[in-house]
C-alpha cells in the first residue's frame, strides 16, 4: 500500500545492458532457421495468432503507435501512424507492401531476414495486413537476392500448405495472401512509389504525391508500404508488447534498430542494437574498432551525410533527433567507415557514380545534374585536370540540384557531396591545386 | 479560393494549379513538361517558384503572424513545381524572388548542358520553347565544358516523323500524349537516367494521330518529315484555317513559304479539335504543292486542250449555255466546297434556270440531326453508341470519344486560355470503356477501346437497329437501356447508316426513344453546310448520278471526276458541254470541253459548317495557284461573259446573301466558330447498291490524292484492298501485291493487305468522292498484278 | 542455302510456368507479370531478344514498346546474350574500400574482357554492378545468382579456375555480426572510450 510512484526502469540504450537481448536477429545464421518447422518450434506465428484471434485491427495499430517504432526503410516515419492513415474500409481491395528492395549502399540488414528468417517477415506482413484490413500483401524483393527469393518462395508455399496463409487464418474469417515479386536491378525501386510502378509492370519512375499510397497505391488501391525490419518488428511488438519495445531507446527513438558496419572494421557485420546506443559502442565494442586509421563515418547508408570520426560524433547517441541535429540522418543504419588514406574526392566519385547510374531519368536536375554533370566534374578532378573555380562550380551546381528534384534520389546524392566538401574541403582544394589526390590510390584488396 | 501571386490577388477555383494561378495573374514561369490537355507530371522542374500558405490551428482559425496581424505564411522549405501544386486558400506564390530565379536559371542551365544547340539547322528554330526560354531565363553562357551526350540524329520513327535524339529534353510530352490522348502506347522512354532516350519497337508508329507529337515537342526532337529542312519558322506565313479534310471542322495552321504549302499543324479550337489533328489532315497536304496542278484555263481545240485566258474560256462556255433550254444544265460541287461556293452555284443555277444542281458525295438521308450532338456533348457523354467507322470518317470524333472514356470534362478556360496544368488529368487514367458501344460491318479501330462491339453483316444496319429498338436481343436491350439511363447519351451515325433512308429513320427513332443526341458524320467537310443551304436537286431525277446518266445535256463539275467510271465516261461523251473545275488533269478533264483551274482547300476563303452545325471560317494561305479560282471566282468570270452581276460572284457577295438568310455575319465569326440551328434539307433519294462482293469504306487519308502525297503514300503503302487472309489465298493474292482491278466500273489500283479484321467473303477498299461508301461489285476476273510482292521462302 | 530457323514461341511449351506466373497477380494487374516473364526468358536464354519482347507484349495485351521500355529500365535484363558465368563485380563504396576495383582489374586481365563484354565462347561476361546489399562482407562477386563474399585475391583466382572447369563452387560464409548468429556478436568489453581523432 505504498503510494510511491513505481519508478520506471531506465530504458535500454546499450548492448552492454544485461537486459538487452537480440530478438529480431536471434535466429539469423542458425542452421535451418529459414524452415517453417524451425520457425514454428521457436514460437513462430504466435504473434500473428494473438493479433488475429484476440485483438481488433485498431488495437494492433494502437499497439504499434504505442511502441513508438519508426520506419526502418530510411525515412523514419512512425509506423503505427502510417497504418492509421489507411482510409476506412470501403470494399476495395487493400494492400500491404513489403519493401525488400534494399539497395542503399551500406545497407544489408533486410537481406539476412529474407534469407534466414523468411517466416518472421511473413508473420509480420500478416499482422500488418490484419491491422490495416488488407487481404493481400506484396513482397517486392530486389532481383539480386536470389537466395532470399527462393527461400521466401518456399516459405510462402509452406505457410500456405500449413494454413498460415490463405483463407480462415487461425480459425477466423481473416484471409491473407502474399504476392512475391522480384525486382531486376534498379535502386529507385526502393522508393515506394517507383516500387509500385515497377510492381505494376511500368517503368519504375516515382509517382506524383499526393495521392499517397494510402489513397492510391498499388493498382490505385489503398496501400501501405513498409520496410522489412519495420514489419518483422511488428511480430515482437505484438508478441512482447509495446512497452517491452519502448523499453529500449530514447524519448525520440524507441526500440531496436539494425546497424550494418562496413568499411575497415574488425568485425564488420549487422548488429541489433537498442536505439540511443552511441556510435562509439557500435564501432568499437560491436564491430571491434577500425583496422586502420579512419577519418569519417557515414551513419545510415550512403545518402546520409558523413560525420568526421571524432569524439563529438562518436559519442552521439544513435537517435533520430540527435543525428538530424548534427546534420545527417539515421537512414537505414548502414554505418560505413572511411579510412584516412582514402581520397575523399575519389570516395565521393564512387558515391556520385552510384546515384548517376541509378537515376531514373525522369527529372532534369537528376538526369542532367546527378547523372551527367556531377560525375564529369569528379572525373575531371580525379584525372588531375581540376581548375580554379571547379569546387565553387561543384558547390553551385549542387545547390541548384538540392531540393529541386522530383524525388529524394537526387538529394540523396547531393547531401553526401555537400557534407564531404564541408568536412574535407582541403582534400578538394588539394586535388584541384596539385592535380593529384592528397591520398593516392593504393590497393585495398586483401588476399 | 484566394491566392496571391507576387502582388496580384486572385480568386480561383479550387483544384487550380499554381502554374495556372501564375499565368492567370499575368506573370510567367517557364515550363517544358506541362502541356495543355495532358497530365501534369512535374518532370522538367522549370516551373519552380517559392510557395507558401497559411496554416490552421486545431480550432480552425488561422495561425497568425504576431508582427503583421495577418495569417502567418509558412513557406515550403524548397521551391515547388507549380505545375503539380494545387492552390490552397491564402497561398502565396512568389515568382520574382532571387530563390525562384536561381532555381529556374539553374534548371535552364541543366536543360542545355546536353543539348546540341544546333539551332541553325533545326526546323524548330524560331519556334522552339527551349530557345525562347533559354533567352528569357538562361544565363547566356554555359559552364558545362564536357562532351555532350551523343545520340542518333536522324532517326525515322515512321515515314512521317523524324526523331533527333540529341535534341530531346525528356519532357515526356510525346510519351504521355500517346497514352493519354489516342491511347496508343507506341512510344516510350528506353533505358534510364542519363541514358534515357525516346524509342519504339513498333514499326512506323501505328497510330492515326501520331503527328501531334511534332507540335507539342518543345524542341526540334520530333519533326514532321514532310517539311524537314523546307524552311525556317520565321520564313513561313502562318494561316489559321479550318481543315477541309473531313466534317470535323478541325482548326489548322497552314505554313507556307514562297507560295508553297510546306506544313500543316494543329491549331487550337477548344470546342472542336482542342490541340489535335489526325495524320491524314496533317500529312495529306503535299498534293496541293504538286507541280502538275492546272494553272490556267484550258479549252479543247481540235481535240486538244490548250491554255486560254479566262475570258476566252468563259466566253466559250457562255455561248454554249445560251443554247440550252431550262433544266438542261447540271452543276455539281464536291461536298467540301464552301458555303460561299454553294451560294454561287445556286445563283448560277437560278440564273440559268436549272434545277439540276447537287453536291456529292452525299447520303440517301440528311446529315442534319433534329437533336444534334456537339463535340463537347460527345466528350462528356455517359453512353455512346457508334454505328460508323468514325476513326476513318471523322477522326476527331474518335479522339473526343476518348475524352469521354477518361471521364474528365473539358477544362474551364482561364484568363490565359486552356489551363496549362489541369490537375484532374493523370497519367494512365482508367478508361470507362463500358460506356462505349461500336457497331460496324467490319472491325473498326474504335472497337479496340470499346467494351461492347459488334461486327454485323454488311447491309444489315436496319436489322441491327431494330434489335436495339425492340430490345429483342440481350446486347440490344442492354445498349438501349444504357442509352436511356445515361444523363447524356450520344449516337454517332456514319455512312453505313446514312446511306439507307430506312436505317437513318430507325436510328432517329432510337434517339428519340432513348433521349440520345445524334451526331451524323457528313461525307465531307461541308456536307452539313451544302445541305443546309439547299445545294440540292429540285427533284430526285436531277441528282448528280442522274445528271451523269443522261438527265443533263451540259455539265459543270467542280472537284469531281465522274469519268473514272468507264460507263459514265461513255455517257459524258454525248454532252454538249462539259466543264471541269479541278486541281489536276484526270479521266474527266480528258473528255472536257473546258478545264478550269481550281483552288485547293488551303487556298480558299470561305465558310464551312461542321458536323455539329458550327460555322467555321476557311482562310487562304498565300499560295501560288496560278490563275486558280474557287467556284465563286468562276461564277464571277462567267457572269462577266454573260454580262450579268451574279450573286455569289465573290466571297463577299455570297456572304451578303447568307447574312440575310442565316442572320450570321460570316466575316465576323469567332475563331471557335458559331453553332446555329439548321433544318434538314430535302435530300432526294439516292440509290445505293444493296449487293456486291466489296465494300467501299471511308478513309481518313484522302484516297483521291494519295498518289500525290508521297509521305502518306509511303506510310500507308497506297490505297489498300483489305480482305480476309483466306480470301486472299483463294484469289491467289498475297500481301503487298499491287493490282489493278475493275470495281463497279472504276479502274482501281490497290495494294493487297490481308487482314483478320475483315469478315470472310467481303473485300474492303477506300471510297472515292465519285465512288462513295457502299457495296460494290469487284470483278475478280479483271485483277491484274502490276507488282508482285517479294516471295519469302 | 541458309535455312531461316523460326523461333518457337518461348512460352508455348511452358504453359504451366506461364499460367503460374499470370496466376500470381489479380486480373486487373495482369501487366505485373511483365517482370517475371522477362526473368523467365532471361534466365533460360541469357538474353531477351526482340521476338520475346513481342511475345510477352502479346501475352499481356500491351504494346511491345512498353515491354521494351520496362525491360531496358533495369540492369539485369540483357539485349544480347551474356556468358555462362556472369561475373558481376560490386563496385560501390563498401566494396571499393575492400578492394573491388583491384578485383575488377584482376578479373578483367584474367578473362581479357572489359566491363560489359562477353567472350566469344560465351563463357564469361563481366559487368561492374552497384551495391549488392552485402556491404559487410565486401568485396562481393555475384556470379549468375550466387553471391561470393569477402572475395580476396586467392579466392577470386580459385573461383575463376573452377568456372573454367565448369564448376560452380558452393559459396562460403564468413561473417561477424548478428548475421552470423547472435552469440558470436557479443560486444567486446570495456573498449568504450578508445579511438577517435578528437
Ligand atoms: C531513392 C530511395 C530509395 C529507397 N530505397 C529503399 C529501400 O531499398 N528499402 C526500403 O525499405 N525503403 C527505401 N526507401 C524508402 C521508401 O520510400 C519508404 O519510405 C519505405 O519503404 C517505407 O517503409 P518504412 O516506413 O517501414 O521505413 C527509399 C526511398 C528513396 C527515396
Ligand atoms: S530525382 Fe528525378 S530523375 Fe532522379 S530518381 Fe528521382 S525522379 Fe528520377
Ligand atoms: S522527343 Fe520532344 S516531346 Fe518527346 S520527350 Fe523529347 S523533348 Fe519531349
Ligand atoms: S515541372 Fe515541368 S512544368 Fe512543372
Ligand atoms: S557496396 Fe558492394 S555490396 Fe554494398
Amino acid at each position: 500500500m505504498s503510494d510511491a510512484v513505481a519508478e520506471k526502469p531506465k530504458a535500454i540504450t546499450s548492448r552492454h545492458d544485461p537486459r538487452f537481448e537480440v530478438t529480431l536477429y536471434k535466429y539469423i545464421g542458425v542452421e535451418n532457421s529459414h524452415t517453417l518447422e524451425f520457425y514454428q518450434s521457436h514460437g513462430g506465428y504466435e504473434s500473428a495468432k494473438k493479433a488475429i484471434t484476440s485483438m481488433k485491427p485498431v488495437d494492433v495499430v494502437e499497439e504499434m503507435k504505442k511502441s513508438g517504432i519508426r520506419g526502418r526503410g530510411g525515412a523514419g516515419f512512425p509506423t503505427g501512424l502510417k497504418w492509421s492513415f489507411m482510409p476506412p474500409v470501403d470494399g476495395r481491395q487493400r494492400y500491404i507492401v513489403c519493401n525488400a528492395d534494399e539497395s542503399e549502399p551500406g545497407s544489408c540488414k533486410d537481406r539476412y531476414v529474407l534469407e534466414d528468417d523468411p517466416h518472421q517477415l511473413i508473420e509480420g506482413m500478416i499482422i500488418a495486413g490484419y491491422a490495416i484490413s488488407a487481404t493481400k500483401g506484396v513482397l517486392y524483393i530486389r532481383g539480386e537476392y536470389y537466395l532470399g527469393y527462393e527461400r521466401l518462395y518456399k516459405a510462402i508455399q509452406d505457410a500456405k500448405a500449413a494454413g498460415l496463409l490463405g483463407k480462415n487464418l487461425f480459425g477466423t474469417d481473416f484471409e491473407y495472401e502474399i504476392i512475391l515479386h522480384r525486382g531486376a536491378g534498379a535502386y529507385i525501386c526502393g522508393e515506394e512509389s517507383a516500387l509500385m510502378n515497377s510492381f505494376e509492370g511500368f517503368r519504375a519512375n516515382p509517382r506524383l504525391k499526393p495521392p499517397f499510397p494510402a489513397q492510391a497505391g498499388v493498382y490505385s488501391l489503398p496501400t501501405t508500404v513498409n520496410n522489412v525490419t519495420s514489419l518483422a518488428s511488428a511480430v515482437h511488438i505484438i508478441g512482447k508488447g509495446a512497452d517491452w519495445f519502448s523499453g529500449m531507446g530514447t524519448d525520440d527513438s524507441k526500440g531496436f534498430h539494425h546497424v550494418q558496419v562496413s568499411g575497415p572494421a574488425k568485425r564488420r557485420g549487422v548488429y541489433e542494437v537498442p536505439m540511443g546506443i552511441s556510435y562509439r559502442e557500435i564501432i568499437f565494442d560491436l564491430a571491434g574498432g577500425p583496422t586502420e586509421e579512419v577519418k569519417a563515418f557515414i551513419p545510415g547508408g550512403s545518402s546520409c551525410p558523413m560525420f568526421p570520426f571524432t569524439d563529438q560524433y562518436l559519442d552521439m547517441p544513435m537517435e533520430y533527433a540527435s543525428v538530424a541535429k548534427a546534420g545527417s540522418m539515421l537512414g537505414t543504419g548502414g554505418i560505413m567507415l572511411i579510412p584516412q588514406n582514402k581520397c575523399m574526392v575519389d570516395a565521393l566519385y564512387n558515391v556520385v557514380r552510384f546515384y548517376a547510374h541509378e537515376s531514373c531519368g525522369k527529372c532534369t536536375p537528376c538526369r542532367e545534374g546527378v547523372s551527367t554533370w556531377l560525375p564529369s566534374m569528379y572525373k575531371k578532378m580525379l584525372a588531375g585536370l581540376g581548375e580554379k573555380g571547379d569546387l565553387e562550380l561543384l558547390e553551385d551546381v549542387s545547390s541548384n540540384i538540392r531540393g529541386r528534384s522530383f524525388c529524394p534520389l537526387a538529394d540523396a546524392c547531393i547531401m553526401p557531396v555537400q557534407a564531404s566538401i564541408k568536412h574535407f574541403r582541403p582534400e578538394y582544394e588539394y586535388i584541384i591545386e596539385h592535380g593529384k589526390s592528397m591520398y593516392p590510390r593504393q590497393s585495398r584488396w586483401a588476399d | 479560393m484566394k491566392v496571391k501571386v507576387n502582388d496580384v490577388e486572385l480568386d480561383l477555383a479550387p483544384g487550380t494549379s499554381a502554374i495556372d494561378a501564375v499565368f492567370a495573374a499575368g506573370y510567367d514561369v517557364p515550363y517544358f513538361c506541362s502541356q495543355e490537355y495532358m497530365s501534369p507530371i512535374g518532370a522538367c522542374r522549370m516551373c519552380l517558384a517559392v510557395v507558401g500558405a497559411p496554416r490552421k490551428e486545431r480550432d480552425g482559425s488561422w495561425t497568425m503572424d504576431e508582427a503583421t496581424g495577418q495569417p502567418k505564411i509558412f513557406y515550403f522549405p524548397n521551391p515547388m513545381a507549380t505545375c503539380t501544386t494545387a492552390i490552397m486558400e491564402g497561398m502565396v506564390i512568389d515568382t520574382l524572388s532571387d530563390v525562384t530565379k536561381k532555381a529556374q536559371g539553374g534548371m535552364m542551365e541543366m536543360h542545355l548542358i546536353n543539348h546540341p544547340l544546333d539551332c541553325p539547322t533545326c526546323d524548330k528554330g524560331g519556334a522552339c520553347e527551349l530557345q525562347d526560354r533559354a533567352y528569357e531565363y538562361g544565363s547566356g553562357h554555359s559552364r558545362f565544358i564536357f562532351d555532350k551526350r551523343h545520340n542518333e540524329k536522324h532517326h525515322a520513327l515512321s515515314e512521317l516523323i523524324t526523331l533527333d535524339r540529341e535534341r530531346c529534353i525528356h519532357c515526356k510530352r510525346c510519351v504521355r500524349y500517346f497514352e493519354e490522348v489516342p491511347g496508343d502506347e507506341v512510344l516510350d522512354f528506353i533505358e534510364r537516367g542519363g541514358h534515357t532516350f525516346i524509342g519504339t519497337v513498333e514499326e512506323g508508329l501505328p497510330s492515326n494521330f501520331s503527328g501531334n507529337i511534332t507540335d507539342i515537342c518543345p524542341v526540334g526532337a520530333l519533326l514532321d518529315t514532310t517539311s524537314r529542312f523546307r524552311g525556317r519558322n520565321w520564313e513561313y506565313d502562318h494561316t489559321r484555317s479550318t481543315s477541309l479534310d473531313d466534317a470535323s471542322g478541325s482548326a489548322i495552321t497552314i505554313d507556307a513559304r514562297t507560295g508553297r504549302i510546306e506544313r500543316i499543324k494543329a491549331a487550337l479550337n477548344t470546342q472542336v479539335n482542342k490541340n489535335w489533328i489526325d495524320d491524314g489532315t496533317r500529312f495529306g497536304h503535299e498534293y496541293a504543292a504538286s507541280s502538275d496542278r492546272i494553272k490556267t484555263p484550258m479549252l479543247r481545240k481540235n481535240g486538244k486542250l490548250e491554255p486560254v485566258t479566262w475570258e476566252e474560256a468563259t466566253l466559250f462556255i457562255s455561248e454554249k449555255l445560251k443554247k440550252l433550254s431550262d433544266n438542261q444544265l447540271g452543276i455539281a460541287l464536291r461536298s467540301d466546297a464552301t458555303l460561299e461556293e454553294g451560294v454561287a452555284a445556286k445563283s448560277l443555277a437560278e440564273y440559268l434556270k436549272t434545277g439540276q444542281i447537287d453536291h456529292y458525295p452525299r447520303y440517301a438521308s440528311s446529315v442534319i440531326s433534329a437533336n444534334p450532338a456537339s463535340f463537347n456533348d460527345l466528350a462528356t457523354a455517359g453512353a455512346i453508341f457508334v454505328m460508323a467507322d468514325a476513326t476513318e470518317e471523322v477522326p476527331m470524333v474518335d479522339l473526343r470519344i476518348k475524352d469521354a472514356l477518361k471521364g474528365v470534362t473539358p477544362p474551364t478556360l482561364m484568363a490565359h486560355g486552356v489551363p496549362i496544368a489541369d490537375l484532374r488529368l493523370k497519367e494512365r487514367m482508367p478508361r470507362k470503356t463500358n460506356i462505349l458501344s461500336v457497331a460496324a460491318p467490319y472491325r473498326v479501330d474504335l472497337m479496340k477501346y470499346a467494351a461492347h462491339s459488334m461486327v454485323y453483316p454488311t447491309g444489315t444496319e436496319v436489322e441491327v437497329l431494330k434489335q436495339i429498338i425492340d430490345a429483342s436481343t440481350d446486347a440490344g436491350k442492354a445498349l438501349k437501356e444504357s442509352l436511356s439511363a445515361a444523363e447524356k447519351a450520344v449516337i454517332v451515325l456514319g455512312a453505313f447508316v446514312l446511306n439507307s433512308a430506312e436505317a437513318s429513320k430507325l436510328a432517329d427513332d432510337l434517339a428519340k426513344a432513348t433521349g440520345a443526341k445524334v451526331m451524323k458524320l457528313g461525307a465531307m467537310a461541308n456536307s452539313f453546310g451544302l445541305e443546309s443551304q439547299d445545294v440540292l436537286p429540285a427533284k430526285a431525277d436531277y441528282s448528280y448520278p442522274n445528271m451523269l446518266s443522261g438527265s443533263a445535256k451540259a455539265l459543270i463539275v467542280s472537284g469531281l471526276n465522274p469519268a473514272q467510271n468507264a460507263e459514265v465516261a461513255q455517257a459524258l461523251l454525248k454532252l454538249e458541254l462539259l466543264v471541269v473545275h479541278d486541281l489536276f488533269e484526270n479521266e474527266t478533264t480528258a473528255l472536257a470541253h473546258v478545264v478550269l483551274p481550281a483552288k485547293s482547300g488551303y487556298e480558299k476563303e470561305g465558310t464551312v459548317v461542321n458536323l455539329e452545325g458550327r460555322y467555321l471560317n476557311v482562310n487562304p494561305a498565300p499560295v501560288d495557284g496560278g490563275q486558280a479560282v474557287d467556284f465563286t471566282g468562276f461564277v464571277k468570270e462567267l457572269g462577266d461573259a454573260l454580262n450579268e452581276r451574279l450573286e455569289g460572284r465573290s466571297v463577299r457577295s455570297a456572304r451578303r446573301l447568307l447574312k440575310k438568310s442565316l442572320e450570321l455575319d460570316l466575316s465576323e465569326l469567332p475563331l471557335e466558330g458559331t453553332i446555329a440551328s439548321a433544318k434538314a434539307g430535302k435530300v432526294a433519294g439516292l440509290k445505293t447498291n444493296t449487293s456486291g462482293n466489296a465494300l467501299l469504306v471511308p478513309s481518313m487519308v484522302r484516297s483521291e490524292y494519295l498518289n500525290r502525297n508521297a509521305h502518306l503514300f509511303a506510310s500507308t503503302g497506297g490505297n489498300a484492298l483489305r480482305l480476309h487472309p483466306a480470301d486472299a489465298a483463294s484469289h491467289n493474292l498475297s500481301a503487298h501485291d499491287v493490282i489493278s482491278v475493275s470495281v463497279g466500273g472504276f479502274k482501281r489500283r490497290l495494294s493487297v493487305q490481308p487482314s483478320e479484321s475483315v469478315p470472310e467473303g467481303m473485300m474492303l477498299l477506300p471510297a472515292l468522292p465519285d465512288q462513295p461508301v457502299g457495296l460494290v461489285q469487284l470483278d475478280l476476273n479483271s485483277i491484274k498484278k502490276e507488282q508482285v510482292a517479294l516471295e519469302v521462302a | 542455302m541458309v535455312e531461316l530457323e523460326t523461333l518457337k514461341p518461348f512460352f508455348a511449351e511452358r504453359q504451366d510456368v506461364l499460367n503460374e506466373i499470370l496466376g500470381r497477380y489479380p486480373d486487373y494487374g495482369r501487366r505485373s507479370a511483365v517482370m517475371p516473364l522477362l526473368w523467365e526468358v532471361q534466365r533460360e536464354e541469357r538474353q531477351v531478344n526482340e521476338a520475346r519482347i513481342h511475345e510477352i507484349a502479346e501475352i499481356l495485351g500491351i504494346q511491345p514498346t512498353e515491354v521494351k521500355g520496362v525491360m531496358s529500365f533495369y540492369s539485369t535484363y540483357h539485349e544480347h546474350a551474356i556468358g555462362k558465368y556472369h561475373l558481376q563485380i560490386c563496385s560501390t563504396l563498401a566494396c571499393s574500400l575492400a578492394g573491388s576495383d583491384e578485383m575488377y582489374d584482376f578479373i578483367s586481365e584474367e578473362t581479357g574482357l572489359v566491363n560489359g563484354e562477353t567472350d566469344r565462347q560465351g563463357l564469361f561476361s563481366i559487368q561492374k554492378v552497384e551495391c549488392l546489399g552485402s556491404c559487410t562482407t565486401a568485396p562481393v562477386l555475384q556470379v549468375n545468382d550466387t553471391y561470393y563474399e569477402r572475395v580476396g585475391k586467392s579466392r577470386c583466382q580459385t573461383l575463376l579456375e573452377a568456372f573454367r572447369r565448369g564448376e560452380m563452387p558452393e559459396p562460403w560464409r564468413e561473417r561477424y555480426g548478428d548475421n552470423e548468429g547472435a552469440e558470436k556478436a557479443k560486444p567486446l568489453q570495456n573498449t568504450i572510450k578508445t579511438g577517435g581523432n578528437a
